[in-house]
């Protein structure tokens, strides 16, 4: 008995020591017996599959079909009705951006621009568009502090005094020496992007442009037309004259 | 007729007794500590093949999380993101885009590196809820439950790591009292929420809209009451007419 507890202490000390305590990171995967139930053969999102032969689960689309959330591209849309989770709808200018080759101007039949739109496009803004454009959309986002926002150059006209204006003048020159020269993103509030159509900033939300990505991918039909309508209250609400 | 048994024999029934006692309780709170999610689980913290950092991203950049999980207020799988969407921000020319880090990512998106081969990222997927159980990320996150409900202070990790046990009596904790974590709906990605940040004449108004009681008569019901997380989560609940389902067949189907 004497040794069996002397025996059973010692267990019991390097267990208490030795395993890891409640809460304590580990990085081996957590121990499952008899797992069979909770981690059943079967297809499951986003996750590898030896089922068939390139070990991808999630499948490409098979040629000539449709994924859930497309719709056929067709030359007349009349009848389909867009879904907010709907992905494309034909290659009707709401799809697109386009009438035939150029952007079109306005918002497409069948997208209401109403305050419920508007809000749904600043909670999509602030999502997807903030990090590199800004809250206001100046272009001056969290990403320009690791992208670098060209220096602007002073005017004349803003400056009190000649000396002033110098001063200024040789600061931006200084800022302009060490400024790394990736391009900026853009100023969506700037008159430039102002006078985009409509269509054009769809197509860019869709598409992505220069170095922006395409982000038709994460943003649905309908979410791009309330982007752009936000896009374009916040033009509005900047606008100097 | 002489002694059978010696006489160390008389308490041997007792001696074995007290160790098999003394073993058996050691057993059991060995079971009692260590069967349980809350040790298989939590803590777990894999090492992933591109060290993704979302105290940096969610955290420090203010990053929304839907920026990468898209669809989590859609699918009820809170999709990770494609390899293409790091690549909107990591591309070439780009923030970081020639870090050691991002090898794998260059890998499988830019055609022109050397090493291209086109293979997807295999994260390593630490909340896994067993495949018996049907969680739906929509149903929650569009009924005012947050990520950090079940995720922890995600915006505060380098490395993620299971921070709550996921077992089936937490999940049970907040359907039978789900006022103690609902918040409206825009603060969903907040992580650092909390009720005293609300906004109260907003709120009231949105929950007049909700429930067709005038605001100022939900404000003098409430006049004396304290302004907690359950008051906040009780209006939400009523105007949502949030009923969180217990039966058996609600997530085992």
């Amino acid at each position: 008995m004497r040794w069996f507890f002397l025996i059973f202490t010692i267990l019991v000390v390097a267990a208490v020591f030795g395993l890891r305590l409640r809460g304590d990171k580990f990085s081996q995967p957590p121990i499952e017996i008899f797992n069979d139930m909770d981690r059943q053969y079967k297809l499951k999102t986003q996750k590898p599959s030896e089922f068939f032969a390139d070990g991808m689960g999630s499948r490409r689309p098979i040629e000539g079909t449709v994924p859930m959330g497309f719709h056929l591209p067709a030359s007349k849309t009349e009848g389909i009705k867009s879904t907010p989770l709907d992905f494309s709808v034909g290659d009707s200018y709401m799809d697109t951006g386009l009438v035939g080759d150029n952007y079109g101007k306005g918002f497409p039949e069948g997208i209401n621009v109403d305050e419920a739109f508007l809000a749904r496009g600043e909670e999509r803004y602030q999502i997807f568009c903030t990090a590199c454009h800004g809250d206001s959309g100046n272009g001056k986002g969290i990403v320009s502090k690791y992208w670098g926002v060209p220096p602007t150059k002073p005017s004349r006209e803003q400056s009190n005094s000649d000396e002033g204006y110098q001063q200024k003048l040789a600061a931006y020159l200084a800022e302009v020496e060490s400024y790394s020269g990736i391009p900026p993103t853009a100023n969506l509030v700037d008159p430039r992007v102002a006078a985009f159509p409509e269509g054009q900033i769809y197509h860019t939300i869709k598409n992505g442009k220069g170095l922006m990505g395409a982000y038709g991918a994460m943003i649905p039909v309908q979410d791009r037309w309330a982007i752009t309508a936000y896009v374009r209250a916040l033009q509005s609400a900047t606008k100097t004259n | 007729m002489g002694n059978i048994f010696p006489t160390w024999t008389n308490w041997i029934a007792v001696k074995v007794l007290i160790c098999l006692g003394a073993l058996g309780t050691a057993v059991v709170a060995l079971a009692w500590y260590s069967w349980t999610p809350k040790y298989t689980r939590v803590g777990y913290m894999p090492q992933q093949p591109i060290p993704f950092d979302h105290s940096l991203h969610a955290g420090q950049l203010g990053m929304d999380c839907r920026y990468c999980h898209s669809f989590v207020e859609n699918s009820s799988h809170s999709n990770l993101p494609t390899a293409e969407l790091c690549w909107n921000c990591h591309g070439p020319g780009k923030v970081k885009s020639d870090s050691p880090k991002l090898e794998l990512l260059r890998q499988a998106m830019d055609v022109n590196d050397e090493n291209y081969t086109g293979e997807p990222i295999k994260w390593v997927q630490i909340h896994e809820t067993p495949d018996y159980a049907y969680f739906n990320h929509s149903a929650h996150v569009n009924r005012g439950v947050s990520c950090v409900e079940c995720h922890g202070r995600v915006d505060q990790m380098p490395v993620v790591y299971h921070a709550k046990s996921l077992s089936m009596g937490f999940c049970l904790d907040c359907h039978r009292a789900p006022e103690k974590h609902l918040r409206p709906l825009d603060q969903i990605t907040n992580l650092a929420w909390e009720a005293d940040d609300v906004d109260r004449e907003k709120f009231y108004e949105e929950l007049s809209a909700v429930k067709g009681v005038s605001a100022q008569k939900l404000k003098e019901a409430d006049s004396n009451k304290d302004w907690t997380q359950e008051l906040l989560g009780k209006h939400l609940k009523e105007g949502w007419a949030v009923n969180p389902p217990q039966q058996c067949a609600s997530c085992h189907r």
